[in-house]
């Protein structure tokens, strides 16, 4: 459908529109990195030329906040999460899909039907299990829970589909073991699921919050959300050192963002599909 | 025969293999929560120690004015927020698909931006702007739209708004997406067709493109309406622990005060979190017989 390919005045409104909405969109960041260069004062006003104080911004929010320890634990927190979430709901997915069985069947209806449950009534509970198993204030007790995902283990499975049984059966006919079948023959061919999981389970570990806020205590496990969020919380807010460690904590999801958009749009779509 | 059923065997033992250990983590950190809370559920913290009180959660929360409000800000929230955001995201991704010739991929990619962001971002970066003496006060004032500065953080009103603006701000162009993807799976021979009926684009946007698109609308609004029931982050940074004066408490971020800061209370938090699951559970439930009926009926 063309709604307006011939009538120019509608095809320049459709244009003021989009430019709005890129410009709402967009102004966000500018501002952000904008503000990373301003005295707190002018990033409060809004002042939108950038100014000199980055250097400054920079040294307050690496000497109050010990920034490159956020960053890192955030990093490996993440890291640790895709490397076990791949292998663990990779291989989940695939017996699923690939070994067909009732009784599995009816495991997997099971774990689908946990996804109603929010975050909210889980982490109490989990609370007590990890203060109970002495593992609270610790990377573990983020990293733990969250490699399981019924969420990626339905993308994956969706995707398993589209490889064909046939090749599966044929290497079995030339005598090729299970295990090796899977790791030599799937997985290969499965890279962009792989891809598109590894973003998704990234992000989501990148930016979690609410979990972490309950159970990190130290300032030394603080990851970038918690730290981000203590800092709106002091007594005085530092917003130039604040919008440097906003920048920096936004830097990685932006690079994965632009350098794999593909993969990055798939992962999303998965849920649709 | 005997053969052929031990490698049978074999196979569904590999099978179990690969999902064990997804199911093990599964029973520890799903399946065991769940059955402990049976337990919190029906105790009463204070202090340390805790008693049996049975149902008296339940009774507590039928007299917990904040908590039923907070309960009423999460469907004000989904009331607004989501009609809202499903009309823009709708509005650009047709707009896109078919207002524009040149620069669609761009666009895209700039509506799309904000999805990057974490709510934690989204809640500080806002935070900063709507500032009394911020940014958007003096853009405004400057461009003599309001005389006084508007109490974004600090009014009762105005907090729910912010609220609502900083969502509408992260999900738009994430659901955007979803909307492109939808139209552009549709058939351009049914447009020609109804071209040639002489059918207006209006009549064909109404009759054509919106029923063709309800299953991804439906979609949307599912996922929102659980990211909304669940709304935690914003409200604890963005308007500072559900203010002012629980103008924007939710039903998660009284739960997680109640449980960690306020009384410690883990089976009071725990009885309220049943009720914000039996909430989604129903939600989640109409949704799906509605997207079901809607299959059916294609």
């Amino acid at each position: 459908m063309s709604m307006v390919r011939n009538w120019s005045a509608g095809r320049v409104l459709a244009l003021v529109v989009l430019l709005a909405a890129t410009v709402i969109s967009v102004f966000p960041f500018v501002w952000m990195v904008v503000g990373s260069t301003l005295n707190p004062n002018d990033v409060l006003r809004g002042n939108l030329m950038p100014g000199a104080e980055f250097a400054s911004n920079w040294a307050k929010a690496t000497k109050s906040y010990n920034l490159p320890l956020f960053f890192w634990n955030s990093l490996k927190i993440a890291i640790l999460t895709v490397v076990f979430g791949l292998l663990v709901n990779g291989f989940a997915a695939y017996g699923f899909e690939k070994y067909p069985s009732k009784a599995r069947d009816r495991v997997f209806n099971v774990l689908l039907l946990t996804l109603i449950i929010p975050q909210i009534a889980l982490v109490i509970p989990m609370f007590r299990m990890f203060a109970f198993m002495r593992l609270l204030d610790s990377h573990a007790a983020i990293v733990l829970p969250s490699i399981m995902s019924v969420f990626i283990i339905f993308f994956m499975r969706q995707n398993f589909k589209m490889f064909p049984t046939e090749i599966i059966e044929a290497a079995r006919a030339d005598g090729a073991g299970e295990l090796a079948i899977f790791l030599r023959i799937v997985t290969p061919s499965m890279q962009a699921t792989y891809v598109s999981s590894a973003i998704y389970i990234f992000i989501n570990q990148w930016n979690s919050y609410l979990w972490p806020l309950i159970t990190i205590l130290s300032d030394a496990k603080k990851t970038m959300p918690i730290a981000i969020s203590s800092m709106m919380n002091a007594y005085t807010i530092e917003y130039g050192a604040i919008m440097v460690i906003v920048c920096i904590s936004v830097l990685p999801v932006l690079i994965l963002f632009l350098a794999l958009q593909r993969q990055f749009v798939a992962g999303l779509l998965g849920s649709v599909k | 025969m005997k053969k052929k059923a031990t490698y049978q065997r074999y196979l569904n033992q590999f099978g179990w293999m690969c999902v064990a250990p997804s199911i093990v983590l599964f029973c520890l950190f799903m399946l065991y929560p769940i059955l402990s809370s049976l337990y919190y559920v029906t105790r009463r913290w204070k202090g340390m120690t805790n008693t049996f009180i049975g149902l008296g959660n339940f009774i507590r929360m039928g007299q917990d004015k904040v908590f039923q409000a907070a309960l009423g800000n999460n469907f004000l929230f989904m009331l607004f927020q989501i009609p809202l955001m499903v009309f823009l995201a709708l509005l650009l991704a047709v707009l896109l698909n078919q207002g524009i010739r040149r620069f669609k991929g761009p666009f895209r990619l700039a509506i799309f931006l904000p999805a990057v962001t974490s709510l934690v971002v989204v809640s500080v970066l806002f935070r900063v702007l709507l500032q009394e003496n911020g940014m958007l006060n003096n853009v405004l004032i400057k461009a003599r739209l309001i005389a006084e500065p508007i109490g974004w953080l600090n009014d009762a009103f105005w907090a729910k708004v912010t609220i609502v603006l900083a969502m509408t701000w992260r999900w738009t162009g994430y659901n955007m997406v979803f909307f492109l993807v939808g139209l552009q799976s549709i058939d351009p021979e049914i447009y020609e067709a109804a071209e040639v009926d002489g059918a207006s684009k209006a009549r064909q946007f109404f009759r054509i493109t919106i029923p063709l698109l309800v299953p991804v609308i439906l979609f949307s609004v599912v996922t929102s309406t659980s990211g909304t029931m669940q709304l935690f982050d914003e409200p604890n940074i963005l308007t500072w622990q559900g203010g002012p004066a629980n103008a924007t408490m939710t039903a998660a971020l009284y739960i997680y005060r109640q449980a960690f800061f306020v009384n410690a209370d883990f089976g009071y938090a725990t009885a309220m979190s049943y009720v914000v699951v039996l909430i989604s559970g129903i939600f989640a439930f109409i949704q799906m017989r509605l997207l079901g009926e809607n299959r059916k009926a294609k």
